[in-house]
């Protein structure tokens, strides 16, 4: 495919059109995008993926201005794929992200790339995994994946990346009881960002709680899960989560748990892939026999129950 | 509300309900401002009220009435026309002659890197030097501009508020070359910071340090310039940017409070520096609405200044500059701006307004020519010669509805000064971005009544002129400016004493870094030509540049078009569009170059956002290669450039070499929107610009346009 080598030409164009394509609803485009992604996979880069969630309000995109400028001034190349949490019920988006990146959107050195969630699963996009893959082929260093951290998100983003990031912010030590054990679990870094000015004591006090909480999640084999104070808009602490994030790797790689990781990845990838084709399957089915409306009458007028509705259905639907 | 006792009155209604076949109680029309309006007033509207005393006379507390006694009676308003463009040569010509023409007060616009702190050598300002206002580098432009013009004789407004340290020491330099003690020189810096992180976007430093800077000049201009108003505290650009009357007059008056304890807190007394304090609102067409303002304003800073201890009586009058409502004006239909701006001007006058900006009727579209700023001119010497407006004070004391009006506001504008209190003032609230984002909403609010024709614009959504005037207008050719001002800038660093200009902007740096008064060091190296660029840098070292978080509403336009026809053709475009390419339309909306006049493009992106389009909206301040990529990496469909500084035949051109470069192949349209003169068409049409949008488009049909332009431009592949 004549996309694939500009795409790992580092082609900007290409690799933007790559990615519109690996998040086209459209059918055609589809399979298209199936090709390329088979394509790419045979030809993986050496990138680094690294998520980043937290609540609305902690400086996510600000941190990832201030981060990845650090990042591009030690000569690495980044990819930026941002969920951005705004769009509507009805209507588009509004992609804003970008607004808050000023510096390292001019950089040569970096792809920034807005999504619109669409109300998906955990704010990952259709496409978001894709889209990584067509980064990781050209070339790029590092992946950020960016998502606003509501209830699942946390589940899904981690599940697409090699280390995953929380960003909080200053006082949010007390809602750690509510945290659930899930984000825990699934987070390698929590970042305490506006570690400055006026809340600086508030955060260094939220990162003592965080740390101490967390110590009681201690996974065997896994580095003890970080949390770092920095402050995104004086651009301190920087240093500490690259140095960081290089350390875990680094770790995982020689324990084996990094390709587990993408070796767990990868099974979800496919099951997700299996169950997709197998429900869309299953609901054209379903339409076209119009078994739902004939049986739901039946348990109306009290002739079957709607147990036994729903297994003649099942059973009927499931028949070759 | 009604008097049941009042059997005159019943007998009225009974009248009223007859003719307009409504009950009274239903025949009321709401404003912006949420304020209903009834059909009539009667002496009872006069009652229970807790700002206005309905016994006060003018000149007395709570000075609604008017600050001085004698009002124009004695003295007529000033006429001050905002001017400034091209280099100070030509602005100084222009000065020149409308001062022989009746003009009184000078009003100086400055170019948007003179605002920015930028050079004009400066590459991230290409597009904008000399096109806004004058371009100002160092003191010898400064020279320039008041060449022949006595600086102790004739009071001078800048309206300058992020570069406020280089060109008020540039300003006080001047004066002192051309003999003019610091001491006599009168007139006014706009000075506020505030109003910039929420509206007009021509700020520098973060807010902490800018309001430093803030306080720093009031501190010196109370102690050194006697016969200066160290701020101008500006409800202008909020109406500008969407604001109805209730949040211009509330935001204000809050930021007001916001420097009055900035001063103080440098150790100053209330009375030391209240009095030389100003302010200036902006005069839309809601004719008593505005009348009001400017008497509530008064009543309730008297109150406000009280509160803060004010002894003086002199610390308790708000003195007010006005100018009449841009955003008002229109492209369609042109000549009709100079009623809109004589309606406008008089509730100005009738409202008690110290000072008066008349617009030109071609500002919807470039630049004033000299024959449509006699125009606006002449509005105004009419007004005060032929009218008879002069002769009584404040004539409209006493009438219920505009007495009742008056009140009302001041009563909404007094809540929303409460809360603002209550989350600790303007600085945090702006920090946090709330009356931005309030601002926005009323915003979207007024231009979906406009584009739905709930509200009529005469010429543009309704009586359209069949055959539209062509304007001349006023061409800047602002290359040559930059040619002229980088030569100036060349020599100037030649001749000078290099080594002592570092020193001085050490010094600066320096005293960035503790409490000194910055513009003390700020005088010392302007006197050695130091430019306003250098300056700026010297303390953006410490402070850093600041830049802003976008926030945007969402909902709001949509919410006015529930059910109607032309917006659902729209919506439906636009699923079609997804179902046929697997993705919605996607349009990047930029503002680029130094223009952060953002209200616009905020519209667009909203109100498209709305109908179904995903937009992405870029930062403030982007060169055209920026936004090409930024562009190309999200593979929009098209790019909506929205342009109010007259930088587009620069930027444009640049952006359009900017997309080929990432992408020879590039299929991203352009349409322009904003400011554009028509015979800009032409030259913007040749750079394969789509389509251009002038003010007072109607938004659902440019949005139609655009669909219809993307869906054509993919069709050809």
């Amino acid at each position: 495919m004549e996309l694939v080598d500009k795409i790992i030409k580092g082609e900007r164009a290409a690799i933007a059109k790559a990615i519109t394509l690996v998040e086209s609803s459209k059918d055609t485009d589809q399979q298209i995008s199936r090709q390329l992604i088979s394509e790419l996979i045979k030809k993986p880069g050496k990138s680094i993926r690294v998520g980043f969630s937290g609540p609305p309000g902690v400086g996510k995109s600000t941190f990832i201005e201030s981060f990845g400028s650090y990042l591009v001034s030690q000569n690495y190349k980044l990819g930026i794929l941002a969920i951005d949490p705004s769009s509507q019920i009805t209507g588009g988006s509004i992609l804003g992200d970008k607004t808050r990146m000023v510096e390292i959107s001019k950089n040569p050195n970096t792809f920034i790339r807005s999504t619109p969630s669409r109300g998906t699963l955990g704010g990952i996009s259709m496409g978001t995994r894709e889209a990584s893959i067509i980064l990781d082929a050209a070339g790029y260093d590092f992946i950020f994946i960016e998502t606003v951290g509501v209830g699942q998100s946390e589940i899904v983003a981690s599940n697409l990346v090699d280390i995953f990031t929380l960003i909080v912010g200053p006082g949010s030590g007390d809602e750690l009881q509510g945290i659930k054990k899930g984000i825990t679990e699934y987070a390698d870094i929590f970042i305490v960002n506006k570690n400055d000015g006026e809340l600086k004591m508030e955060a260094s006090k939220t990162a003592a709680d965080y740390k101490s909480a967390l110590s009681y999640y201690k996974k065997l084999d896994a580095l003890e899960k970080q949390v770092l104070l920095v402050s995104a808009i004086e651009q301190t602490g920087m240093e500490d989560v690259i140095k960081t994030i290089n350390q875990i790797i680094d770790q995982n790689k020689l324990k084996g748990i990094f390709d587990e990781r993408r070796a767990d990845q990868l099974e979800y990838w496919i099951e997700e892939e299996v169950k997709n084709i197998i429900a869309s399957d299953i609901t054209k089915r379903l339409t076209s026999k119009g078994n739902i409306p004939k049986y739901s009458e039946k348990v109306m007028k009290n002739e079957m129950s709607m147990y036994e509705a729903v297994e003649t259905i099942t059973k009927d639907t499931l028949k070759q | 509300m009604t008097n049941k006792s009042n059997n005159g009155f019943n007998t009225w209604q009974k009248s009223f309900e007859k003719e307009t076949k409504k009950n009274f109680s239903d025949a009321k029309s709401e404003t912006d401002e949420g304020i209903d309006i009834k059909p009539v007033y009667t002496r009872d509207d006069l009652e229970n009220f807790s700002f206005v005393e309905n016994n006060s006379l003018p000149g007395q507390w709570p000075y609604t009435r008017g600050p001085k006694a004698s009002m124009y009676t004695n003295r007529p308003w000033t006429i001050r026309q905002y001017a400034g463009f091209s280099t100070a040569e030509e602005s100084n010509e222009f000065y020149k002659k409308n001062l022989e023409s009746g003009q009184k007060g000078l009003s100086v616009a400055f170019d948007l890197p003179t605002h920015r702190g930028y050079d004009s050598d400066d590459d991230l300002v290409m597009g904008d030097v000399g096109k806004a206002g004058v371009a100002i580098d160092t003191v010898e432009d400064m020279k320039i501009l008041f060449n022949n013009i006595p600086l102790d004789q004739m009071s001078v407004s800048m309206t300058m508020n992020g570069a406020v340290l280089p060109v008020l020491a540039s300003f006080i330099v001047a004066g002192e070359e051309q003999g003019v003690d610091k001491s006599l020189l009168s007139g006014t810096i706009q000075n506020d910071i505030l109003k910039e992180f929420m509206v007009r976007n021509t700020y520098i430093y973060p807010p902490e340090p800018s309001m430093k800077i803030v306080a720093d000049i009031i501190e010196f201009t109370s102690k050194e310039m006697p016969k200066f108003n160290s701020i101008s505290i500006s409800g202008y650009h909020m109406q500008e940017a969407g604001a109805d009357n209730v949040l211009e007059l509330a935001y204000t008056l809050a930021d007001g409070m916001e420097y009055v304890r900035a001063a103080m807190s440098k150790g100053l007394d209330v009375d030391d520096f209240a009095p030389r304090l100003s302010f200036f609102f902006a005069i839309g067409t809601d004719f008593f609405m505005e009348i009001a303002k400017l008497r509530a304003a008064r009543t309730l800073w008297a109150k406000i200044m009280k509160n803060f201890g004010a002894k003086n009586e002199r610390s308790l009058i708000l003195r007010t500059h006005c100018q009449t409502s841009g955003v008002s004006l229109t492209e369609k239909d042109p000549y009709n701006n100079i009623i809109r701006t004589s309606y406008e001007a008089l509730s100005a006058i009738l409202g008690g307004t110290q000072s008066l900006h008349t617009n030109s009727f071609d500002e919807a579209i470039a630049l004033p020519t000299d024959e449509s700023a006699r125009i606006a001119r002449n509005t105004q010497l009419i007004l005060q010669n032929e009218t008879g407006v002069t002769k009584t004070v404040d004539p409209l004391a006493g009438s219920y509805f505009v007495e009742n009006l008056t009140e009302e506001l001041s009563k909404k504008a007094w809540d929303i000064i409460s809360e603002i209190e209550e989350l600790g003032g303007m600085t945090k609230a702006v920090k946090a971005g709330i009356p931005k984002l309030k601002i926005e909403e009323s915003a979207t609010k007024k231009q979906a009544k406009v584009d739905s024709g709930s509200r009529v614009v005469v010429g543009v959504n309704k009586y359209k002129n069949p055959k539209e005037p062509s304007v001349d207008v006023r061409v800047i050719d602002n290359n040559r400016v930059r040619d002229d001002q980088i030569k100036k800038i060349q020599a100037i660093k030649k001749s000078r004493d290099t080594k002592a200009v570092e020193k001085a902007l050490t010094n600066l740096t320096n005293a960035a870094k503790d409490e000194t008064n910055l513009l003390i060091p700020c005088i010392e190296a302007i006197k050695l030509r130091a430019t306003v660029g250098e300056v700026s840098k010297a303390l953006e070292q410490v402070y850093g540049r600041h830049f802003a978080k976008s926030l945007s509403v969402s909902g709001v336009y949509g919410k006015h078009f529930e059910g109607d026809e032309e917006f659902m053709k729209v919506e439906s475009k636009i699923k079609e569009f997804e179902n046929l390419n697997g993705r919605r339309p996607r349009v990047l909306v930029v503002k680029m170059g130094q223009d952060g006049h953002d209200r616009g493009a905020k519209i667009v992106a909203t109100s498209f956002a709305d109908m179904g389009f995903d937009v992405d909206m870029g930062p403030l301040f982007q060169s055209p290669k920026d936004v090409a990529k930024d562009a190309i990496e999200n593979d929009v469909h098209a790019i909506g450039v929205s342009t109010l500084a007259a930088g587009h035949k620069t930027l444009v051109p640049e952006l359009m070499k900017g997309l080929k470069e990432i992408d020879p192949k590039s299929k991203i349209i352009v349409f322009v929107g904003g400011i554009i003169p028509e015979q800009d068409y032409e030259f913007l049409y040749e750079n394969n610009v789509s389509a251009i949008f002038g003010p007072g488009s109607n938004i659902i049909e440019s949005a139609e346009k655009v669909i219809d332009l993307i869906s054509d431009n993919l069709s050809k592949e």
